[in-house]
């Protein structure tokens, strides 16, 4: 069984992939023409933006939920219920990242666009995945 | 008594989450031209729709959904399965809040030009959700394993 220290330390290194994940590009979708969007925790950057595409924003704050995941981790140290709150709200906000993703990289295909993941997602789940993994074995060890 | 009232909850929970999938997530009602009928553009868990065209890559939202809800349904048998559950389903609640205030935003400012009385907004379906989040959180309270 896994140890406290040992569960501590990989939801401590899940909140440093997590936080650097915040700031890396998640996903990107090249066009023709050199237009390019890429997503990322705090916004959407559209870089060489033509004259036609539409107005407004599409631009959302996924770093929001994941901060608060983020938070619950760290508090986790200390309240091993929080670790387990913390982790599984990450996986549930990581769900939906993962539908979008699917999502985009079917609209990118279709509209002969370039697809690609980025170093985010990775640290994304691999944060999520390595957090959730310290906050079930502190769970265990807490039982113990 | 507790045992009863915690799995009750629980399967309520559970129920209007998966429930939720399919109802509105969120919804632009606009006129594409004067005197036309509206056209809806609907967000659900299981597709994206514009009047009668369905966005083939929609984004499956009901997926984690329904996967946290599998989660409070096993979580009737262990506590911290059902608190996981509960706290994961409250993060796919606040993912997707985040997704469709936006999208919402997005559609209101990219077409009010085009009809200036269109109605955008939350579907009942991401109410039903965050109802289903506090009946979770509430049968996690009510729990009687450990």
């Amino acid at each position: 069984m896994i140890g406290r220290p040992t569960a501590i330390a990989l939801i401590a290194a899940g909140v440093v992939l997590t936080a650097t994940a915040m700031v890396l590009p998640w996903y990107s979708t090249a066009y023709a023409g050199g237009v390019e969007v890429v997503v990322r925790a705090w916004g959407t950057e559209i870089v060489d933006k033509p004259g036609d595409w539409p107005a407004g924003e599409l631009s959302p704050w996924y770093g929001v939920p994941v901060v608060v995941t983020l938070a619950l981790l760290v508090a986790g140290i200390w309240i091993t219920r929080a670790a387990l709150a913390g982790a599984a709200g990450q996986v549930g906000a990581a769900g939906v990242v993962a539908a979008l993703v699917v999502s985009e990289r079917g609209h990118a295909l279709d509209q002969q666009g370039d697809f690609a993941i980025g170093f985010g997602l990775v640290f994304l789940v691999l944060g999520t995945l390595v957090a959730l993994a310290g906050a079930v074995a502190l769970q265990r060890e807490a039982a113990a | 008594m507790r045992k009863i009232v915690g799995i009750v909850l629980l399967g309520l929970a559970a129920a209007a989450a998966a429930g939720a999938t399919f109802l509105p997530l969120s919804e632009l009602l606009i006129r594409l031209a004067p005197g036309q009928p509206q056209t809806a553009y609907v967000t659900t868990g299981w597709s994206t729709r514009f009047g009668g065209t369905e966005d083939e890559h929609g984004p499956l939202f009901g997926i984690p959904v329904v996967l946290a809800a599998a989660a409070l349904l096993a979580g009737t048998r262990w506590r911290r399965v059902a608190y996981a559950g509960a706290a994961g389903l409250a993060g796919v609640t606040g993912m997707l809040f985040v997704y469709l205030l936006n999208a919402i935003s997005f559609h209101e400012e990219g077409n009010i030009a085009i009809d200036p009385a269109l109605e955008a907004g939350f579907g009942n379906g991401i109410w039903v959700l965050v109802g289903a989040v506090v009946l979770a959180f509430g049968a996690v309270v009510v729990h009687p394993d450990d």
